[in-house]
């Protein structure tokens, strides 16, 4: 849907692949000794499945080569105020941390996050809203106010209109891949009148939601068109790229979260999967480009719709 | 107050005495190629004389009287002549090489003109020069060769990207026989375009370019093509690592007109094929190839015509099987010029010319029904009409004027599924740009020359365009916005003494088009675009000073301190995603540039040992007020130290050798500050830019030519062989550094670690060049 694989990075790799009779080592850059600044990952979401805010703060750590974890643990800013208003009402978010919740509920927050539970043991701390009455409308905007350490910080953001997808199929993957594995296909029918911006995520039979590489993609070329097009099964961040990349296995049971958002918002995950993808030889850094005033990350609103099925063809 | 300049230039004419002309071509002999900056004079009294010019034409005012005129030029036998003058006098000369080569001047990058002439930081390389020295898998190029020199600061490593006293590498104006060549590199730039074979001679201007230059801030790397032997067909070519090179010239009426027709093709690839036929990746290739072609016609004593022709290309297929995916992308140029040189009177020639040039860059993929195109490219047609007026013996003036019709296509995509067509809807770009110039080099006393040029330039941008501002829509045509400057070019020399002068210099200079680039260099998939109601033209002033000693001995030393300021610079917001819906119109921010240093060149030129040793202090920086948070920073190509050591030894008549060591500052990069958790991921903030240097580059290169017959080889067929040894000791220079975090949170913890790359380690050549004929 995406014109993601551009010459730009074709070709270097080709003529890289076909120069490289060198190698690489690691090296210590230097450090630029700054504090640490404050780091919001916090959503809102509206559609199919609205959920409460919830917020997550934590402080960036300046770059080291191992980080423990103590040191996860401690990047967790706590006894922050959190407040978050739509157009009628503002409430002020109640902070929760894993190890302090009972077993069942924590279970159920480390999978609204998209966590495996089983797995999971970094005591996160996030602030929401326990009562589940505060909860994302398309249409909407969202304000949000945090004030920690004597730290003010500000963003605002908004849940457009749903755009779903119309259908999604699977069909035999071009090449000579392995029939095990399909490709999945869908359809959408971007509206003209709007200006969106997408996301997607996949699941996995009961593994977490990963999102797609790249997962957004504005509408800019191809507004107002109903098309069909391939969509890629997400992988773990870092996870090795083989010949199957992308293809889902056949029988598997799995979810696709489709979102809608805002500029900013996809602005920030365009520029992050641009900033981890694109270093090299030929080309400059791409700063992440957040929507906190006052800190890094996110405040982002989705609209959402989910879309479970089985892979076959 | 606009005209006074004009006057000033003009006003010395009207003050010059009865005098009689002796004017003609200084050729080689044997191909009857214009010897350029070959030096003719009256022995009796030797400051008078003259240099050929980029034509091998000369003239010289001389009174009535009896003259013995003696022309000489590096590696030729002198000329002498005696002529009783009473009218204007014609005289073509044809020196020959001399067969002693060894005993006679070698010089290896040469300051033209030296000491006396106002020029400040123009270097002449000829191309045999450059064939004496190491070269990367064999293969010779000018533009390596160039970043040798002081003040010159090469790109990545092993690219033939290079950035004048801190320019950028879109502000170096590189011509091939007149015509601009938008990209000058082939497979991302490790090799230049230009097939060493065909090359005369390349002159490089670092600054204080001729009022006849312009449409670039920082340097004018001027290549002019060879024009084919007029005497007696040949042939000549190599066989190299990677490439192959063929060559053919030689007289289509004798004495009179000419052809040549050169090729050069990689085929590294195509020798793999076998393998790759048996892979996954079969359908796979990759070559480069330059066609060269110049036709000349001495149509009469007085008219001469000649037509230049390139014609070049990338070509990358890559296929996956197992993915059914294609991937097609071809890139080039293609160059042609016409021009007619006719000499009206003694004292009044002119060249006027035609050029077309053109760069394609287009990019396929395809997997099953699925298919997206990219195409990007640039026209321009020019015209240029060019005079060199000398009205008496201490002006030499030239003037002219330029005009360019320029069509630069945006990254144009589309793509379809089989049943839909996509399209970013983007455009061709339409310009003109034209040029007025006058410039006087004027001999105002023994003691001082003086070369006083003002160049007026105009850029119009033409419809259709929407515009970026307001909305308007522009037919098309319709001017959308222009640009107009005035352009001072002065420069000074004052002769301290016979071998000793003291040279100033100041430049004004503009660019309207540009190219931003994410990288060190100019890639193929960079684009250039023109200056519009946003993006307003870059312009440059420079200052410079130097000294500069000849010895008798050969050695000849010069220092120069240079300080640059650079308005309307373009660079990408710091947030900038690749993305083919981008206009990148409203992709750009616009600072300003600063670049000062000094440049010690110290060169030695006769005798068995020749070379030189450059090397540059500099400081480049940039201002942007949405980068960095306003703050000045390094350009990603400052090199505080740069040094070049170069050094040819010739031990006889069938053995020389040659070796380079080069030792820059460590590239700028910009170091990660922090990391951060998103989605379970730790993702890293950028610090200050530019802030953190990679660890210093320097390499040792050696090489060496064996002539099985000798150099001066009589014969139909000679050949020789060169041999090359890049990075001798393997130093592992830090190409690029790049960072990757693992982030494991179901074992509570997170490695970040920094990695170097390096390319090259060493890397041994062979290449077997002949020459068959007269």
């Amino acid at each position: 849907m995406k014109l993601s694989t551009s010459p730009f990075t074709i070709l270097t790799i080709f003529v890289l692949a076909l120069l490289v009779s060198g190698c690489e080592e690691e090296f210590i850059p230097p450090i630029e000794s700054e504090p640490p600044q404050i780091v919001v990952e916090g959503y809102i979401e509206g559609g199919q499945l609205s959920t409460p805010p919830y917020v997550i703060l934590t402080r960036s750590i300046p770059f080291s080569t191992t980080i423990s974890g103590e040191d996860l643990n401690d990047i967790f800013v706590r006894d922050a105020i959190v407040k978050v208003s739509n157009e009628e009402q503002t409430i002020t978010l109640s902070e929760v941390c894993l190890e302090e919740l009972p077993q069942e509920m924590r279970t159920q927050l480390i999978r609204l996050m998209g966590y495996d539970e089983t797995t999971f043991s970094l005591n996160v701390c996030i602030y929401t809203d326990m009562s589940f009455q505060f909860l994302g409308e398309e249409g909407k905007h969202y304000d949000l106010e945090i004030y920690a350490d004597g730290e003010v910080l500000t963003s605002s953001t908004f849940i457009p209109p749903h755009v779903p997808l119309d259908t999604l199929f699977f069909l035999p993957p071009p090449g000579k891949v392995d029939t095990s594995f399909a490709q999945m296909r869908c359809i959408i029918s971007d509206p003209a009148d709007l200006d969106s911006y997408y996301r997607y995520f996949t699941q996995v039979n009961r593994e977490p939601f990963y999102a797609g590489l790249p997962s957004v993609s504005d509408d800019r070329l191809f507004n107002g068109l109903s098309f069909e097009f391939p969509l890629f099964k997400g992988e773990p961040f870092g996870e090795v790229v083989d010949e199957t990349f992308g293809l889902f296995d056949r029988g598997d049971t799995i979810t696709i979260k489709w979102c809608t958002m805002d500029e900013s918002h996809y602005r920030f995950w365009n520029t992050l999967e641009f900033n981890t993808a694109n270093q090299g030889p030929f080309s400059s850094y791409t700063r992440i480009e957040s929507n906190i005033n006052g800190g890094l990350g996110v405040w982002g609103g989705y609209s959402n719709s989910y879309y479970p099925t089985v892979v076959g063809y | 107050m606009k005209s006074l300049p004009f006057l000033f230039l003009l006003f010395p004419l009207l003050v010059n005495a009865q005098t009689f002309i002796l004017q003609g071509v200084i050729t080689d002999k044997k191909g009857g190629q214009a010897l350029v900056g070959a030096a003719i004079f009256d022995v009796d009294q030797p400051t008078t004389g003259v240099l050929t010019d980029a034509n091998g034409y000369f003239q010289l005012e001389l009174e009535k009287g009896t003259y013995t005129i003696n022309a000489s030029y590096i590696g030729y036998n002198d000329f002498s002549q005696t002529i009783n003058l009473s009218q204007n006098t014609a005289l073509n000369i044809q020196l020959a090489e001399t067969a002693l080569k060894l005993e006679t001047i070698d010089i290896v990058a040469k300051r033209e003109k030296s000491t006396e002439d106002p020029q400040m930081s123009q270097i002449t390389l000829s191309t045999e020069q450059a064939q004496k020295l190491p070269a990367l898998l064999g293969e010779v190029d000018v533009l390596k060769t160039i970043q040798l020199l002081p003040g010159v600061v090469s790109g990545n490593e092993g690219s033939s990207g290079f950035y004048v006293r801190g320019g950028g590498p879109d502000q170096n104006l590189v011509l091939l026989d007149d015509a601009v060549v938008y990209n000058p590199g082939h497979m991302l730039g490790f090799f230049s375009v230009f097939n060493a074979d065909v090359i005369e001679n390349t002159q490089l201007y670092k600054g204080n370019m001729p009022a006849a230059y312009g449409g670039r801030l920082s340097s004018v790397v001027d290549i002019g093509m060879k024009k084919g032997r007029t005497d007696a067909y040949q042939i000549e070519g190599g066989i190299g690592a990677i490439a192959s090179r063929l060559t053919a010239q030689g007289p289509i009426v004798r004495n009179k007109s000419s052809f040549l027709v050169a090729g050069r093709r990689t085929y590294a690839f195509d020798l793999a094929q076998p393998f790759i036929r048996n892979s996954a990746f079969n359908g796979t290739n990759y070559h480069f190839y330059d066609l060269n072609t110049k036709f000349f016609w001495q149509v009469s004593e007085k008219d001469q015509l000649s037509f230049s022709g390139y014609f070049g290309k990338d070509v990358l297929r890559y296929v996956s099987n197992i993915r059914g995916i294609d991937f097609f992308l071809p890139y080039g140029n293609q160059v042609a010029s016409l021009r007619w040189n006719h000499i009206f009177n003694s004292k009044l020639s002119a060249d006027a010319t035609l050029l077309f040039n053109a760069y394609d860059f287009g990019f396929e993929v395809q997997q099953a029904e699925y298919q997206i195109e990219l195409f990007s490219g640039i026209r321009d047609w020019n015209a240029k009409l060019d005079f060199d007026y000398f009205p008496n013996e201490r002006h030499e003036i030239g003037f002219g004027v330029h005009y360019t019709f320029h069509e630069l296509t945006p990254n144009i995509a589309t793509a379809t599924n089989g049943e839909v067509d996509f399209s970013n809807e983007l455009s061709s770009q339409f310009s003109n740009e034209g040029a007025l110039y006058v410039q006087d080099e004027w001999k105002a006393a023994t003691w001082l020359r003086l070369q006083l040029g003002l160049r007026g330039s105009w850029f119009q941008q033409l419809g259709p365009y929407t515009s970026k501002i307001d909305g308007r829509q522009y037919e098309k045509g319709e001017p959308v916005v222009s640009y107009s400057a005035l352009e001072p070019r002065f420069s000074s020399a004052f002769l301290l003494n016979e071998n000793l002068s003291v040279k100033t210099a100041i430049t004004r200079s503009n660019q309207y088009l540009h190219l931003v680039s994410n990288s060190t260099s100019t890639l193929p998939f960079d684009i250039w675009v023109p200056s519009t109601e946003r993006i307003r033209p870059q312009r440059g002033w420079q200052y410079s000073a130097g000294v500069f000693q000849n010895f008798d001995d050969g050695f000849e030393v010069a220092v120069e301190g240079f300080y640059k300021q650079l308005d309307n610079q373009i660079d990408y917001g710091e947030n900038y995603v690749n993305n083919v819906a981008d206009d990148l119109e409203n992709e750009f921010v616009f600072g300003q540039g600063t670049a000062y240093g000094v440049e010690f060149f110290l060169q030695k030129s006769q005798g068995k040992l020749t070379g030189w040793l450059g090397y540059t202090w500099s400081r480049t920086t940039r201002q942007f007020d949405d980068i960095n948070n306003g703050n000045p920073f390094p350009a990603v190509y400052d090199r505080t130290h740069d040094l070049s050591i170069v050094a040819n030894y010739e031990f006889n008549d069938r053995w020389d050798a040659g070796m380079v060591f080069v030792y820059g500052t460590g590239n700028a990069f910009t170091p990660v500050k922090s990391l951060y958790l998103i989605e379970q991921k730790l993702n890293w903030e950028y610090g200050t830019r530019n802030s953190a240097r990679i660890q210093p580059y320097h390499r040792f290169d050696l090489s060496a030519r064996f002539f099985p017959k000798g150099r001066q080889a009589e014969g139909r067929f000679n050949s020789h062989w060169s041999f090359s040894i890049y990075n001798v000791y393997s130093r592992q220079n830090p190409f690029f550094v790049y960072y990757a975090v693992d982030t494991n949170l179901e074992n509570n913890s997170a490695t970040a670690t920094a990695y170097k790359v390096s390319l090259f380690p060493i890397i041994p050549s062979v290449t077997w060049n002949f020459k068959w004929g007269a």
